[in-house]
């Protein structure tokens, strides 16, 4: 059974239609990359798969499970964790007191008693810190534990985002652009990065990025949008030499830019 | 979960009905830079290990000074205003004073979690006061209950009332929420506090004092229980889940839904954490006047705590609470009057404000104020809790440094999703 499963995905935004039936498949444990020029409609698809957007037709399909009308904090709460675009982080606390609220689901108090301050809250809130702690150690991001969030690197970020996303306890990523403003060594080292949660985390990823060799480095299987269809998907060497692809990245006609000369670009 | 075994899927290439073959004139031309370079090790990525500064520690000098003025402010907090181990001789009045400012500082960290912890403006806190004052005084009057099970029910209605009009919230947002506060205030007024039965009508409700709180140092005492409550509550509000959750959702509500939180139910949490509040200040007003009429519920009271809770300092406890009590004093006229009492010392007319400008003393608060808010806006955000926050560092141990406390606001980025 596939962890994610959109069914004929359309959503049209007035006279826009911004998706018009996509279908994407993610299996466990799968790398999914999604690629395809500004526009094509791939952060659009997040927000409909998360339940930021209500789709004008089809279906998003979790684990068997038709989640297509649930709230986003319930589809988050079954495992399916997303990051942002721009970084989607509460910017005016520290990175630590951003992975204790994204472990806002695996709090074991009552709010009641939390605003009581019972015993026990005390302790769960010990052990909420304390796992907050392990997920930055495990992205390297201890020294950053105290800091502000506004006053940190984009770059740092991006990786701050992954550790919150991981502290919902996620079974399905959803990663939307996880190495933008990332130079190509930091992008390689995500691509590690991510190559690793799958294997400790067991996770099923999708990812979004214009970062192509990052995708096709580590995705299993990869779409391609492009104004809100499915241009082409396979396997990432597939998509990559897809014609219909170069078209869409490079132009009408690649024959009159040589190619090794927008590659230098 | 474990990966052992698993094979990814490497589906077929292509899709039918597509050019299958791939060509090799058409290739998108990616110059596969994650490979060229060779990973960076972690080692080298972080940062030089700063050594760690010995933490600073207050001498024996140090200490001992820190440790009088502790002494002087829990004396002037807990023994001067009843006049215990004190020179001065206050008076009831002066004592009801008092009380009445640690009523206010209770108010004012109601709004204080609307505001502040959520950034939702509430126009109509007077309405929020009001009902667990006329609620307190009716039950126990009318009904012969007992003040502790009255401010009990008053502090449960006062959260029903508030999750009411949060539900409503829910619908609106910003400039339209505040307009409905605003209405709900008014409604309050004129509709709800005008059933005489409840309320007395104009000759008001009498609230007597509980046994035992009757004299007004016993009352105050009481009313100092009850805001080290209010603040045992505010503080573990904000140092669990629910205070989290209501500081991601103020600031970005996105974020917070993808987090897993209820953006709708912890939008009502705070509400009626607030109504809660509310309801205790409003009874201990009640019982702290001892008849309560519905004039003292109108909507300068509402304008008041928000001007209070701002100036006091937004997301700053104790900020809150000295903002509040101060403007409690500038409402009832002390602070004017030692003003007043001042300058009439150096040879100037004692009632310059009452005679000069023709303003009642009670008024002087909503001068003064808005020219406090002014302030508060332009110079310093984070208002008295960031004014008083170098000494408040220093007092707990650490350095004098003037710029401790510093408010930066985030820039207002939205998040694309």
């Amino acid at each position: 059974m596939s962890v994610l499963e959109v069914r004929d995905l359309s959503i049209h935004f007035g006279g826009i239609k911004a998706l018009q039936g996509v279908d994407v498949r993610a299996g466990e444990w799968e790398i999914v990359g999604i690629i395809g020029p500004n526009g094509a409609g791939k952060t659009t698809l997040f927000n409909c798969i998360t339940g930021f957007y209500t789709p004008t037709k089809g279906q998003v399909v979790y684990r068997g499970r038709d989640v297509s009308t649930l709230p986003v904090h319930k589809r988050t709460a079954l495992g399916m964790g997303r990051t942002f675009q721009n970084v989607g982080l509460v910017k005016n606390t520290t990175v630590a007191e951003n992975l204790a609220t994204a472990q806002h689901l695996q709090v074991q108090y009552a709010t009641a008693s939390g605003i009581l301050g019972s015993a026990g809250s005390f302790a769960e809130e010990r052990r909420v810190a304390e796992r907050g702690e392990l997920i930055l150690h495990l992205l390297e991001l201890t020294d950053v534990a105290r800091e502000r969030v506004a006053d940190l690197p984009y770059g740092v970020l991006k990786r701050v985002e992954i550790a919150a996303v991981l502290a919902t306890d996620p079974e399905l990523l959803l990663l939307d652009e996880p190495g933008s403003g990332m130079g190509p060594e930091e992008a390689h080292a995500l691509g590690d990065t991510l190559l690793r949660l799958r294997k400790e985390f067991g996770l099923t990823i999708v990812m979004i990025d214009h970062h192509v060799p990052l995708v096709t480095r580590v995705s299993d299987y990869v779409y391609c949008l492009n104004f809100g269809e499915v241009l082409a998907q396979g396997s990432p060497d597939v998509v990559r030499r897809h014609p219909e692809v170069v078209r869409a990245y490079l132009g009408e006609d690649p024959t009159d830019a040589p190619v090794e000369e927008v590659a230098a670009r | 979960m474990s990966t052992t075994g698993h094979v990814p899927r490497h589906a077929a290439p292509g899709q039918p009905g597509q050019p299958q073959q791939p060509s090799d004139t058409q290739v998108l031309p990616v110059v596969d830079d994650t490979t060229t370079l060779p990973p960076v090790s972690p080692a080298t990525d972080a940062p030089p290990p700063v050594t760690e500064e010995p933490a600073f520690r207050p001498g024996h000098v140090g200490r001992a000074v820190r440790a009088a003025i502790w002494l002087v402010l829990a004396w002037a907090v807990l023994a001067m205003p009843t006049n215990l181990l004190s020179p001065f001789e206050i008076g009831v009045a002066d004592i009801d004073i008092a009380s009445r400012a640690v009523i206010f500082a209770i108010g004012g960290l109601s709004l204080h979690v609307l505001l502040g912890y959520c950034g939702q403006i509430s126009l109509g806190h007077q309405a929020f006061v009001g009902i667990g004052a006329f609620t307190s005084a009716y039950l126990v009057t009318d009904l012969g209950l007992s003040f502790w099970v009255a401010i009990g029910v008053a502090s449960l209605l006062g959260a029903v009332q508030a999750v009411l009009l949060g539900m409503v919230s829910l619908r609106v947002t910003g400039l339209y929420f505040a307009l409905v506060t605003l209405a709900y205030g008014a409604f309050a007024e004129s509709t709800l506090f005008g059933i005489t039965p409840l309320t007395g009508g104009e000759g008001g409700k009498p609230a007597p004092r509980p046994v035992g709180f009757e004299s007004a140092e016993h009352y105050y005492y009481l009313c100092l229980g009850f805001l080290v409550l209010v603040l045992w509550l505010d503080w573990r509000l904000t140092r669990s889940k629910a205070g989290r959750a209501m500081a991601a959702l103020r600031e970005n509500p996105r974020v917070a839904s993808a987090y897993g939180i209820d953006v709708r139910a912890f939008t009502l949490v705070a509400f009626a954490v607030s109504g809660v509040f509310a309801g205790i200040a409003g009874a201990l007003t009640a019982h702290h006047d001892e008849i309560i009429v519905k004039s003292s519920f109108d909507f300068r009271l509402a304008l008041t705590f928000v001007l209070m809770t701002v100036v006091g300092g937004l997301r700053n406890r104790v900020g809150v609470v000295i903002g509040s009590a101060f403007f409690a004093i500038l409402e009832e006229g002390a602070f004017v009057a030692l003003v007043e009492g001042a300058i009439g010392g150096l040879g100037f007319t004692p009632t310059f404000f009452d005679s000069a400008l023709g303003l009642p003393a009670e008024f002087v608060g909503l001068v003064v104020g808005p020219l406090l808010l002014l302030l508060t806006l332009t110079l310093y955000p984070g208002g008295i809790g960031q004014q008083i926050a170098p000494v408040r560092q220093w007092l707990t141990g650490g350095r004098f440094d003037r710029h401790a406390g510093q408010v930066r606001e985030v820039e207002v980025t939205d998040v694309r999703a």
